[in-house]
């Protein structure tokens, strides 16, 4: 029921030579793809770590450094405030485009009409990139050209709406249009978990005489439990990688309020020429994703020992 | 007819034995200038190299230096070092320690270019006694662009000279109604300004804490007082409009009158020409204030950095393009469009230059024998990157912090240099 | 029940009346949505009509009063960028060639591990699995230095096809992952009876996996053909001069230049870069939703 899902392996009765050839095939075909990824994310994590703990600054060198560069990080305020930042926008980003997306799919679930249509706007902004995604609400949240000043042009004076300039708020700039962009994608797939719910289960509460609102909470919702988890997995790779969205829109400010791990990483590697610091901070960021990744994959281990206990 | 014939061949096989016996000069310069007058600028430099005879590529990289330095660093580890890069300052120093840059000296020493080139640069450009880089141009930073037009209507009568002058003209400027000063905050901007407010203020400061990156003289009173400054100027100078603006739209405020100053670098004169606006009665240019009564000069400088190449081809078009770009051809050509000037000082600037920009001249010959010639920190001329970034960082938290005192602002701008080290 | 049979009439006249009301606060709030997702494209729309100068004069947002198509054609063949004046279609073009055989073979790849996954598993295959997963969650940054060293060793920097490999190899946990969670739902009878048939693994993929695939392919191709032409670090780390991606001119666009911005050719430029992946949305999002539905959450 989730992106990890089992189902029963096939039990091949008698093994001929054809099939012993024919089992080496699937591991044959596999092979190529799982040395790339292996590639991918250990060795590339292993040099990372590495770099981590030596004395590397303009390009990469190997000697042995200690935890210099993790106490150095610690030590700049900036790193922190990127720190908090992460969590800050990963809760808000995470729970806000859920609530929009489940908000948006249930009602278009109730049956109306032209639907291809509302599905289509709000799942467009997903084709478009965080980069242009970024410069449009950039002009959008400008106090002087944007929508503060369209408003005010209407005869609203004092109406307000600098997001971007205010050092407080701009990290909700960066939500909402996080939001904006996803939410359509969390829509899709709570649509898709809608729609995948027994109608009969419905129909009996229904007949019960449960009202609508209830017949979500009590029936609807928990039966699709698992998209909750799939769509705040798969949002929390997105708000991690935040990178070209900051960029874009506030550039890290006002001062250093929106600064994000992956743009200090970034910032640290290429233009400081902090390699080591950098690699210390991107291994942070990696110790950000298994504190989620963990437990989520032992909760997937667990599962799957109670369903293999129940059948 | 035969005849004919004969001829093209002698001349094909000519043209391949030339070709195989010369290295034919190429070369591929990795830039941050992607747009506008910047590019306009550099296709001169290709449109200069071609005419020399050699085969012109480049790789534009835009938005932040950190896209131009990934591209470099991902090039030398995976091998291949571009030819040319566009470097400045510490980073020239830092990546000829890596032992990977080309030696120009033959052709600096063949050039003259250590008589014709402005001493401050060449601690730059030659970090360890050789030359490795070719610089193309010299930055003012401490500009002011004055609007005379809401200068007049507030009743101040010159561009200020000191910084009690300028608070006192921000005052009749603010009171008329007016944005004193044209800003739009981001680390770069808001360093810019606040250098020049040390510069102004403490010329040995700046030299302490900005070039030498001494750590007590950014704790010390001096800063703090420079901060106290700023902090001024940020509250009541500053329009909230500051946040949020386009940093190339700040002049325009000046340009149109709706501001009455800008403390910016002389690229603005680049953006002022572009939207229409006229020297003299548009705007006017003067030295930023200084409370010590001398020509100053905050200098910034572009330069080009060779990396050692095993192509012939590369290593002939290295010599080439330093050739072009320090000849006084393409030093006019490109620091007319830039709004900056020469890097030779022998380059005759009366036909063709904007009056800033002679000026600009004057003032760095004049600062050379007074002393008082420093490089830009906000500009990447001095210190190292990261203690740069993290100045840079204090400086910008500042501005966007309202309630940060100046003590604290200089306290946590040592703090931050201190753990760079 | 019988207290509800007794008021029957009323409570129908009520029911249709919150019907209504109910009706209209679904549909009020979808087009409450609908504004708010729509204004920015709207914005960038009107601007890539307007003049420069109406831009300049009545702010970013507001109607179009002059419609002209120039903005547009500068964008696409005559502005200049990277000191070049050739518009963007270059680098759309170089785009295209790039993300789209790194889709197809990203696609086929998860196709085939995502078969093999679910119907041929052995002996570790899920811890595989799960190994091959974290591939989706490894941040950008982090690679791009171990990548600029494997394509320098294997000769591929400056080539579009160093950029297929990398996004190929970044795509492949994505791929693996849908395919897989989509092919789990296949009937392992149907397997079992081509396997007593005599079919072999490539028959059995081909004939039976195969036809069955359309809508998972459908998502991730979607998804690979996005993300891919949306990157931005790798295009313009790993490739020089002529021969960038589209958002490297975007940004090239966007991000600065010591010159005045005109807003006309770059809400030009964001709808160019933009549009591909946008049109793959408007014509696939249908099949997209279902395929979700199918296969990849299930």
């Amino acid at each position: 029921m989730s992106i990890h899902d089992l189902s029963v392996p096939i039990a091949v009765p008698a093994r001929s030579w054809r099939d012993r050839l024919g089992s080496i095939v699937p591991i044959l075909v596999l092979a190529p793809s799982l040395a790339a990824s292996f590639v991918y994310v250990f060795v590339f994590t292993g040099w990372t770590l590495y770099l981590s703990l030596s004395d590397s600054t303009l390009l990469p060198s190997y000697g042995f450094a200690g935890l210099d560069n993790y106490v150095s990080l610690w030590s700049n305020r900036r790193w922190n405030i990127a720190y908090t930042n992460l969590f800050l926008f990963s809760g808000f980003y995470i729970v806000g485009s859920m609530a929009v997306g489940l908000l948006l799919a249930i009602l278009i679930d109730q049956r109306v009409r032209g639907e291809a249509v509302w599905r289509t706007i709000f799942l467009y902004p997903l084709a478009v990139s965080f980069i242009v995604t970024g410069t449009v609400w950039s002009w959008l949240y400008n106090p002087v050209d944007g929508i503060q000043a369209l408003v005010r042009g209407l005869g609203w004076s004092d109406f307000s709406f600098a997001l971007t300039s205010d050092r407080n708020h701009a990290i909700y700039a960066v939500i909402i249009t996080g939001v904006w962009q996803s939410s359509g994608f969390a829509m899709a797939l709570f649509l898709a978990g809608l729609r995948s719910v027994d109608p009969d289960l419905v129909k009996a509460a229904q007949i019960d005489g449960a009202s609508v609102v209830r017949t979500y909470r009590k029936v609807i919702l928990p039966t699709i439990a698992p998209i909750f988890l799939a769509v705040a997995v798969i949002q929390i790779q997105f708000a991690i990688k935040t990178f070209d969205l900051v960029a874009a829109l506030t550039r890290g400010g006002p001062g250093i309020s929106t600064t994000f791990p992956a743009i200090y990483v970034y910032d640290l590697m290429f233009q400081r020429g902090e390699i080591g610091e950098g690699a210390a901070a991107a291994v942070m960021m990696l110790a950000a994703l298994a504190v989620v990744l963990v437990p989520y994959s032992l909760w997937v281990v667990w599962r799957r020992r109670a369903e293999a206990g129940n059948g | 007819m035969r005849y004919l014939r004969a001829t093209l061949v002698a001349t094909a096989a000519f043209a391949f034995l030339a070709n195989t016996a010369l290295a034919e000069p190429k070369t591929n310069l990795l830039h941050q200038w992607a747009t506008g007058s910047d590019a306009q600028a550099i296709a001169k430099l290709g449109e200069m190299f071609e005419a020399k005879g050699g085969k012109w590529q480049q790789t534009s990289i835009a938005g932040h230096t950190a896209n131009t330095l990934a591209k470099l660093r991902a090039d030398v580890i995976a091998g291949n070092a571009p030819p040319a890069v566009q470097l400045k300052g510490p980073e020239i120093a830092e990546w000829n320690k890596t032992g990977m840059t080309a030696d120009l000296d033959d052709l600096a020493k063949a050039e003259n270019w250590e008589k014709v080139v402005a001493p401050e640069l060449l601690p730059v450009m030659k970090p360890s006694g050789k030359w490795v880089a070719a610089p193309m141009n010299i930055h003012r930073i401490n500009w002011i662009w004055a609007s005379p037009k809401v200068m007049q209507a507030a009743g101040v009568t010159e561009v200020p000279k000191t910084w009690a002058e300028f608070n006192a003209a921000c005052d009749k400027i603010v009171a008329s109604g007016k944005i004193c000063i044209s800003h739009s905050t981001a680390d770069w901007t808001d360093s810019t300004v606040f250098e020049v407010v040390v510069y102004g203020q403490d010329l040995d400061l700046y030299r302490k804490a900005f070039v030498e990156g001494n750590v007590d003289a950014m704790r010390s009173d001096g800063m703090v007082k420079a901060f106290e400054q700023f902090r001024i100027m940020t509250s009541k100078y500053m329009d909230p409009g500051m946040n949020g603006r386009d940093w190339d739209s700040m002049s325009a405020l000046v340009g149109r009158g709706e501001a009455a100053f800008h403390i910016m670098g002389d690229w603005t004169i680049g953006l002022l020409t572009a939207a229409g606006f006229k020297e003299g009665t548009d705007y006017v240019c003067a030295q930023a204030p200084t409370d010590w009564g001398k020509p100053g000069f905050i200098l910034n400088s572009d330069s080009v950095v060779f990396f050692q190449q095993k192509d012939p081809d590369y290593v002939e078009g290295q010599k080439l393009l330093a050739s072009t770009i320090l000849s006084p051809e393409f030093q006019t050509v490109f620091n007319q469009a830039k709004g900056s000037i020469p890097a030779r000082l022998d380059v005759d600037l009366s036909k063709g230059f904007n009056p800033c920009q002679q000026k600009s001249q004057k003032d760095l010959q004049a600062s050379i024998e007074a002393g008082t010639l420093v490089r830009s920190m906000a500009h990447n001329m001095t210190i190292p990157q990261k203690v740069r970034g993290a100045i840079m960082d204090t400086i910008t938290e500042f501005v966007a912090t309202p309630n940060m005192s100046a003590k604290d602002a200089a306290n946590a701008m040592a703090d931050a240099a201190e753990a760079q080290e | 029940m019988a207290e509800r049979a007794a008021a029957i009439d009323l409570e129908a006249a009520a029911a249709s009346r919150r019907h209504f009301w109910s009706r209209f606060a679904i549909y009020g709030l979808l087009t409450v949505f609908a504004a708010v997702y729509l204004i920015p494209l709207f914005v960038v729309v009107f601007n890539s009509f307007r003049e420069q100068a109406e831009i300049a004069r009545d702010g970013l947002i507001s109607l179009p009063r002059t419609f002209r198509l120039e903005a547009w054609a500068q964008a696409w063949s005559t502005y200049c960028i990277a000191g070049t004046c050739q518009g963007m279609q270059r680098n759309f073009l170089n785009s295209l060639w790039m993300t789209i055989p790194a889709t197809i073979i990203s696609t086929l790849l998860g196709a085939v591990n995502g078969y093999v996954l679910s119907k041929w598993r052995f002996k570790g295959s899920e811890v595989l699995f799960t190994l091959m997963l974290l591939g989706v969650f490894m941040p950008g940054q982090i690679a791009l230095m171990p990548w600029a060293f494997v394509l320098g060793k294997l000769g591929l920097t400056n080539s579009t096809y160093g950029l297929i490999l990398v996004h190929v190899v970044q795509g492949i946990s994505f791929t693996t992952l849908f395919c897989r969670n989509y092919y789990v739902g296949i009937p392992d009878d149907l397997i079992k009876a081509a396997r007593i048939d005599g079919a072999g693994f490539w028959r059995i993929f081909w004939k039976i996996i195969m036809p069955l695939s359309p809508p998972i392919l459908i998502v991730t191709v979607i998804w690979q053909f996005t993300g891919i032409w949306n990157e931005y670090l790798f295009g313009v780390v790993f490739t020089s001069g002529q021969a960038q991606p589209i958002t490297a001119a975007l940004v090239a666009l966007t991000a600065s230049g010591t010159t005045a911005r005109s807003y006309d050719v770059m809400s030009a430029a964001v709808l160019i870069g933009a549009l591909p992946p946008l049109l793959i949305y408007l014509f696939g999002g249908k099949y997209f939703v279902r395929g979700l539905t199918q296969g990849a959450i299930k």
